[in-house]
Order: structure tokens, then C-alpha cells, then sequence
């Protein structure tokens, strides 16, 4: 019987009263549907005080990442009262650090700031994630290409050919609307860019970066000539 | 209104399913649009800590909960705190109006969804008007 992979729980404070509450919950989200699907879980933070044991076993059996939106950690402090020391606890406000003011609670009012928030907070938590994994000794065994995943749905992929090998990239098409979005032209200057940006979800080897640089300039070529 | 007089309205905002987004921004709805001045919000996250000034509030402020699933977060974390709830609502009561809706997912409503959401705004919004005494927009 296979061994069952490591998945590193992730606890949104999802705090209601502030945008970096809204923040905190669907950069989360982005982790787990996206970023690290095959590493991640999550439940509800209230779950913990309405829940029953089984709930307050999940960061016995998980370890965690707590993801709060102010200093108040709540999150944090919830998930320790209930289930044990966290493995890292992340905060909205400290990671965005005033550069994201006027940030939106709710989604009709969302605006191109929010969007550039929620992706430098989910990726610090897809960071923290391999992290954690990489202390448990489990980073490799979950590097796995395989995007499936029973309790979270990752976005399809796009395919790219590079030294002549066709690869899927999961989300490449959610990576290249995100590159439109802050402004990065499909010029041969940005080509380390674009790089860089799908390096950060989908591993690239070091002696294939050359190839994958020169593929992924033309897919998102073609891809902001299709927009 | 003051703060400290208004209707709290508290969701889940169950980050697993829709039903905890569609609470969330029925909330947001009645606080932010359809009646800002009568209604607020406070952290649900803020009772599960336990923070003092959290409770206080439940306790002596109406309160109105959304809760997207049966585990009825919201509503057992006010009644934990100490506080009373006015009236429970659950995103399925609206949701089962709509059979088979696809209402979008934990991150995003449709146009489905926003519908949803803003059924069971209107609905929070009439108890707010009821607990409050006051006129709120229709």
C-alpha cells in the first residue's frame, strides 16, 4: 500500500472586519487550487470551536500554516489553543507591508491593487509550504507534475515544447494573464521574467532554463496576441 | 448609529465550499450597501480566539448569523462566546429556491451566486430593519 504524502494544513483567519481578512482567505485559496494542490489542505478556522475532535486533531496530524490578516493573529492563537504549535504563522499586514493600500472586503469592489496583494501573499504561502515540507524532509516526494487532487481542483494546464519535449505547465494560462495584468510585454527583454514568474509553481531543471525561456517567450507571446 | 448599536451580522466565510463565499458577501451586501448605518461585521475568527472586546460585543449587541452548512459555525461560536443570536440564517435556505444552481466556487460567485447572495442579503437586511427600528434602503 502506498504511503500517503504529506500535506501541510494552511488556516485562514478569513477575518470579516478587514480587507487583509478577505486577502487572507482567497490567497489561500490560490495555494490550494493552484500553487500547491497536491500539498495542501485547509478547514475552517471556526471550525475549531464548533467542530469536534476530529477537527481539533488537524494540526496534531498536519503540519500547519496559520495565515492571518492583522497582528491579532487569530488564527494563530485559535489553531494553538486547539490543536498544538504551529509549523509557521504568516501575517497579510507584515507581508505586504503598506505597499497595497485601499484594499477592498468585498469582491465587487476588488481592483487591480487587491489582485497584486492576494498574489504576493499566496506566494509567500506557497514558499512557506515548501518550506515546511523541505524541514519534513517530503519536498521531493511531493514534486510530483500529477495536478489531480480529491479535495482541491487545480487549474489545467498549458503546454509548452522545450528541447523538443512537450510539458505541461499547471495554471500556465492564470501565470500569463497575471504577467498582462502587471504590465509585462511579450518582448525577448522580459524572457528572464516570464521565466522567473513560472519557475515560482512549476519546477524548471537548471541546464533546461535556456529552452524553457525561449518556449515560454513564444506561448506567451501567442497568448497576449490571442487577448 | 454607533458601532457599539448596531446589528452585528457574522458569517462563516467557510473557505472550502461557495456556500461560505456566498455568506460572505450577503454580509458585506447588507453592511456595506443595504444598510450601512444599522449593520456591521465583526471577525468570526475574533470569538474563536476568545478576544475580550469580541465577546463584549456579542454580548451586548443583536446578532445575526450566516452560516453556510449545517455545522453551523457562525451561530455556535456566538452561542460559545455567550452571546445570543436573533435569528440563524444558512446560505441553503435561499439556495434550495434555486435547485440545481451553480452558484460559482469558494473563491468567486457567478452570476448565479451574486443572485444567491443577494436574496439572502435583502432577507438579513429585513431583520436588520426589524431589530434595529430603523428604516434601512430597500
Amino acid at each position: 500500500m502506498a504511503e500517503e504524502k504529506p500535506r501541510v494544513g494552511i488556516i485562514s483567519c478569513s477575518g470579516e472586519e478587514i480587507p487583509e481578512g478577505t486577502i487572507s482567505r482567497l490567497a489561500t485559496r490560490r495555494v490550494l487550487e493552484m500553487l500547491r494542490p497536491d500539498q495542501t489542505v485547509t478547514l475552517c478556522l471556526p471550525l475549531f470551536l464548533a467542530g469536534g475532535e476530529q477537527e481539533r486533531d488537524f494540526a496534531r496530524n498536519h503540519p500547519t500554516i496559520t495565515v492571518d490578516g492583522c497582528d491579532k493573529r487569530c488564527a494563530q492563537c485559535g489553531t494553538e489553543k486547539y490543536s498544538g504549535p504551529v509549523s509557521a504563522a504568516l501575517v497579510v499586514s507584515d507581508m505586504l507591508n503598506g505597499k497595497y493600500p485601499n484594499c477592498a472586503r468585498n469582491s465587487r469592489q476588488r481592483g487591480e491593487v487587491d489582485r497584486e496583494a492576494i498574489w504576493v501573499v499566496a506566494e509567500t504561502i506557497a514558499a512557506a509550504v515548501d518550506q515546511v515540507l523541505a524541514e519534513i524532509g517530503a519536498a521531493e516526494e511531493c514534486g510530483s507534475d500529477d495536478a489531480s487532487c480529491a479535495c482541491s481542483r487545480p487549474l489545467p494546464g498549458g503546454m509548452i515544447v522545450a528541447n523538443g519535449q512537450e510539458v505541461t505547465i499547471p495554471a500556465l494560462k492564470m501565470i500569463f494573464s497575471h504577467l498582462v495584468d502587471t504590465g509585462v510585454a511579450s518582448v525577448p527583454e522580459n524572457a528572464a521574467r516570464i521565466l522567473e514568474m513560472v519557475a515560482v509553481y512549476h519546477p524548471i531543471p537548471e541546464k533546461e532554463k535556456g529552452a524553457y525561456q525561449e518556449a515560454l517567450l513564444e506561448a506567451y507571446q501567442k497568448h497576449c496576441a490571442e487577448a | 448609529m454607533k458601532q457599539t448599536e448596531q446589528v452585528l451580522v457574522i458569517p462563516c466565510s467557510g473557505i472550502g465550499k461557495v456556500h461560505g463565499l456566498i455568506s460572505r458577501e450577503a454580509t458585506y451586501l447588507v453592511t456595506d450597501e443595504l444598510a450601512p448605518d444599522q449593520a456591521g461585521t465583526l471577525c468570526l475568527a475574533l470569538l474563536v480566539k476568545g478576544d475580550e472586546e469580541a465577546l463584549e460585543r456579542v454580548r451586548t449587541q443583536p446578532c445575526i448569523t450566516i452560516d453556510g452548512c449545517p455545522k453551523a459555525c457562525a451561530q455556535k461560536n456566538v452561542a460559545l462566546a455567550g452571546g445570543q443570536t436573533d435569528c440563524a440564517f444558512q446560505v441553503l435556505q435561499v439556495l434550495k429556491q434555486h435547485r440545481g444552481a451553480q452558484p460559482g466556487s469558494a473563491s468567486g460567485l457567478n452570476e448565479v451566486g451574486w443572485a444567491v447572495a443577494r436574496e439572502l442579503a435583502e432577507l438579513v437586511r429585513d431583520k436588520v430593519t426589524e431589530l434595529s427600528g430603523c428604516e434601512v434602503k430597500s
